[in-house]
């Protein structure tokens, strides 16, 4: 089995990636602070269909200090690790002016330091395993102006940077490296959003909807399988048209 | 195998992939010039990590990086003594 660790694949778009994969074959590896409801009837579901195809990982990713030891106990637990998902990211909002410090190292420690240092530890198990891939999820913040967000966007956008440039330090060795930029999804992440704003981000949309965090999934899996071997330091924008 | 032997091993087994032509291993050689390259490095930390079961490289704070193969193996020697004492193993 491939072993896929899915970063916050605990709910929303982490649980879908990891439901998928563990569909599709793979081991996934959800690493979040903690365990819920949905997450373990996931696990039970995949567990009566495959057993050991979905497990979960207590850990708080912000401790980034111990990142180091999570990959080796990782490594210990499951083995060789196939692909990294970089999905766990914090989505705080407010105006810079007003934006707490605090809060703005909060961001960057999770959704920015964090990833890296993970990616950091587990490339170089890929490279001395001989391959591998890494998916990092940004976000189309990264592209376009959303007032409230300039702190999220900075970290989203960084991810795409350190995918393309990784992308090419890594390539040689069979490691792949890209990035899946989604559009606005329904999640604990936007729960915060009201109706209103919800119909006008969708009524913007080439689609005029949100993408479902199915159809995100699927580009996180297809980032991982065989029929994407020539695609490295790319980012797949995953929007319902909604930059088009 | 004591550490020094450990690591002169995993530095030839990682360098012979590179397709360079290999340098004796002496302790002045420059680490970039034995036939290993930052990659090549990255590899070799990861090994000699699964091996020794340390990684110097992130278990202290190294300010100034190994230039010779020397300095590399002697910062292998002193994080292992205090690896093993760590972890009560008596040499
Ligand atoms: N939702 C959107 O509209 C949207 C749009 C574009 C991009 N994205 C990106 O998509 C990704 C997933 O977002 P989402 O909407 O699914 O978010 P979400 O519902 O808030 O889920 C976040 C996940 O990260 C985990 N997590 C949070 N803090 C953590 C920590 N300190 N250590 C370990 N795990 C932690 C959470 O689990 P615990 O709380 O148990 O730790 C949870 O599993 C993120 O990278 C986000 O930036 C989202």
């Amino acid at each position: 089995m491939r072993n896929v660790i899915v970063t916050g694949g605990s709910r929303g778009l982490g649980l879908e990636v990891a439901r998928k994969l563990a569909a599709e074959g793979y081991r996934a590896v959800a690493v979040a602070r903690n365990m819920n409801d949905e997450l373990a009837s996931v696990i039970e579901q995949a567990e009566r269909s495959r057993p050991g195809s979905l497990c979960f990982v207590p850990f708080d990713l912000a401790c980034v200090e111990t990142i180091p030891e999570l990959v080796r106990n990782l490594c210990k637990q499951f083995g060789t690790i196939y692909g990294l998902v970089n999905n766990a990211a914090l989505g705080l909002d407010g105006a810079l002016g007003t934006m707490p410090n605090s809060d703005i190292e909060r961001l960057i420690r999770l959704n920015t330091l964090s990833p890296i240092v993970l990616t950091k530890y587990v490339v170089r198990r890929m490279m001395s395993d001989g391959g591998g891939r890494i998916v990092n999820i940004a976000s189309i913040t990264a592209f376009t102006g959303y007032s409230g967000l300039s702190v999220y966007a900075a970290t989203k956008s960084s991810m795409i940077g350190f995918t393309r440039s990784l992308a090419r330090e890594v390539g040689r060795l069979g490691i792949n490296a890209n990035a899946v930029a989604p559009g606005f999804m329904n999640t604990v992440m936007t729960r915060g959003m009201d109706e209103e704003q919800r119909e006008k981000i969708a009524r913007r949309s080439a689609l005029r909807r949100f993408p479902a965090l199915e159809e995100v999934a699927d580009a996180v899996e297809f980032l991982l399988g065989d029929k994407s071997k020539s695609v490295t330091g790319t980012v797949l924008t995953v929007d319902a048209g909604t930059t088009a | 195998m004591s550490i020094k032997g450990t690591v002169i091993s995993q530095v030839e087994e990682v360098r012979r992939n590179s397709g360079k032509p290999l340098r004796p291993l002496t302790n002045d050689l420059v680490l970039l010039e034995s036939g290993l390259d930052s990659l090549g490095l990255a590899v070799l930390v990861t090994r000699l990590e699964d091996i020794l079961g340390y990684d110097p490289f992130t278990d202290s704070d190294i300010t100034v990086p190994p230039v010779t193969l020397g300095d590399f193996i002697h910062l292998y020697e002193v994080a292992g003594k205090s690896h093993y004492v760590d972890n009560g193993h008596t040499e």
